[in-house]
């Protein structure tokens, strides 16, 4: 396996890769430095993505697509606004979710789905628990209510929607709502 | 700043949900507006992706296949400007991102496609069965490809022998330095296999041999790739048209 050294967590928010730096040369029409942002981040991105649609093949998509979205639109990319990780993880959760809820597939296109090939399906807490001892978000989270909590988790990290998340904890989607939207202003007030 | 003063916590929560992917419809659709519009709400948006940043981090890293660059370099290749210019059979592409990705998913399309296909398919395999095709030998697996309008576009016969070959029913317009690659998809792990190379839409044989008997729903299709045919072993450029087979009766 060619995994690269991308053993902890926090050594993905690497800080000797400037993204912001190849997002503008990428907006050049440096195509190098997209090639060294992908060797930087398609690891950690594929597996962003995977936890959401489960499939190599469809999580693979989102990553190319995603590329090439960053790649096209990288003058877009305001430093001014925002960081350049949030931007192109934005863009790829985006894509992935798109892929998983508004472009359901036709058969042909299942026909090109590898079989067996869905990745294992983590449990909510461990992200949860492969969050930074140390760091806030993890200690805001763990004051949520367990199913408050997975809740969020499932949203965030697998993509489900209100309904989804309704049907699997068995509330009206009403409750459901109100229970993501309770859970996200207590989280804010906690990471303040 | 806010929108709505007044509620400063559905703004807040409008901005948490949007980065967390929780919003639909007309919900959807402000907050996207929002965040192009609005410094506050930007802003706040911006906020909420680092703190749930940290998630992105938690995924396993998970090395992807080693052709995966390449396909981007591909895809980005693809719609550079000074790429020859698009086939005519190929307009409603030639204005998309991402060609090959976005027919692929044009819903629409392939339901037309689908409603189109099943009743050109039963003429012309009620052609190929009752006109003057059926003096031919006869096949015994039939795929019609479709193109993009639904139009029936090529005709692929397999035959009893295992050998097979593709008429085509419409001409194309094939751009300097590209050609048309034929695949097909036997195994669905194995992904598709190239069967058949060709410079303009004329009847060819295709190379089967390697490939195990044809059988119903195998899917045909063909693609548009650099000379001498796609780089990477699988379809890189825009599908012209594509189809499945059926037993020949």
């Amino acid at each position: 396996m060619e995994q690269r050294t991308h053993e902890s967590g926090a050594a993905a928010g690497e800080a000797g890769f400037d993204v912001a730096a190849t997002l503008a040369a990428c907006a050049g029409g440096d195509r190098t430095a997209l090639h060294r942002l992908y060797e930087a981040e398609a690891d950690r991105m594929l597996g962003v993505a995977r936890r959401i649609l489960k499939r190599d093949a469809l999580a693979e998509e989102a990553v190319h697509d995603s590329f090439v979205l960053i790649f096209r639109q990288a003058a877009r990319f305001d430093p001014a606004r925002g960081s350049g990780r949030t931007w192109i993880y934005a863009i790829l959760r985006n894509r992935a979710l798109n892929i998983l809820r508004g472009e359901k597939r036709t058969d042909f296109v299942d026909d090109y789905e590898p079989f067996g090939l869905e990745a294992e399906d983590e449990s909510p807490e461990a992200a949860l628990v492969r969050l930074s001892e140390s760091g806030r978000l993890r200690a805001c989270l763990e004051r949520l209510e367990a199913p408050r909590r997975t809740a969020i988790l499932l949203a965030y990290v697998n993509g489900l929607t209100h309904g989804e998340l309704a049907g699997r904890f068995g509330v009206p989607l009403g409750t459901m709502k109100s229970w993501i939207r309770r859970s996200l202003l207590s989280l804010r007030e906690c990471l303040a | 700043m806010s929108p709505d003063p007044h509620a400063p916590n559905r703004f807040e929560g409008l901005a948490a949900e949007h980065v967390m992917g929780l919003l639909e419809g007309e919900e959807a659709r402000r907050a996207e507006r929002l965040e192009q519009e609005d410094p506050g709400f930007a802003a706040a948006v911006e906020r909420w992706r680092l703190r749930f940043g940290e998630l992105d981090a938690t995924a396993p890293a998970h090395a992807p296949p080693p052709d995966l660059l390449a396909r981007i370099s591909a895809t980005l290749d693809a719609a550079e400007p000074e790429a020859p210019p698009q086939p005519e059979s190929a307009p409603a592409r030639a204005a998309r991102p991402a060609p090959l990705a976005a027919l692929w998913r044009s819903l629409g399309f392939w339901r037309a496609t689908g409603l189109a296909g099943a009743a050109a398919s039963l003429l012309l395999v009620i052609g190929i069965a009752f006109g003057p095709l059926g003096r031919l030998p006869q096949p015994q697996m039939v795929a019609v490809l479709i193109g993009p309008q639904g139009e029936p576009a090529a005709l692929v016969n397999a035959f009893a022998d295992g050998t097979a070959d593709l008429i085509p029913l419409r001409t194309i317009a094939v751009p300097e330095g590209r050609v048309l690659e034929v695949w097909t998809l036997w195994d669905p792990a194995r992904g598709p296999v190239s069967i058949g190379l060709s410079n303009e839409a004329r009847r060819i044989r295709l190379d089967l041999k390697n490939l195990p008997r044809t059988a119903p729903n195998q899917l045909f299709e063909i693609t548009l790739e650099p000379q001498g045919g796609s780089p990477i072993g699988r379809p890189t450029g825009p599908i012209l048209m594509k189809g499945t087979t059926s037993v020949a009766l």
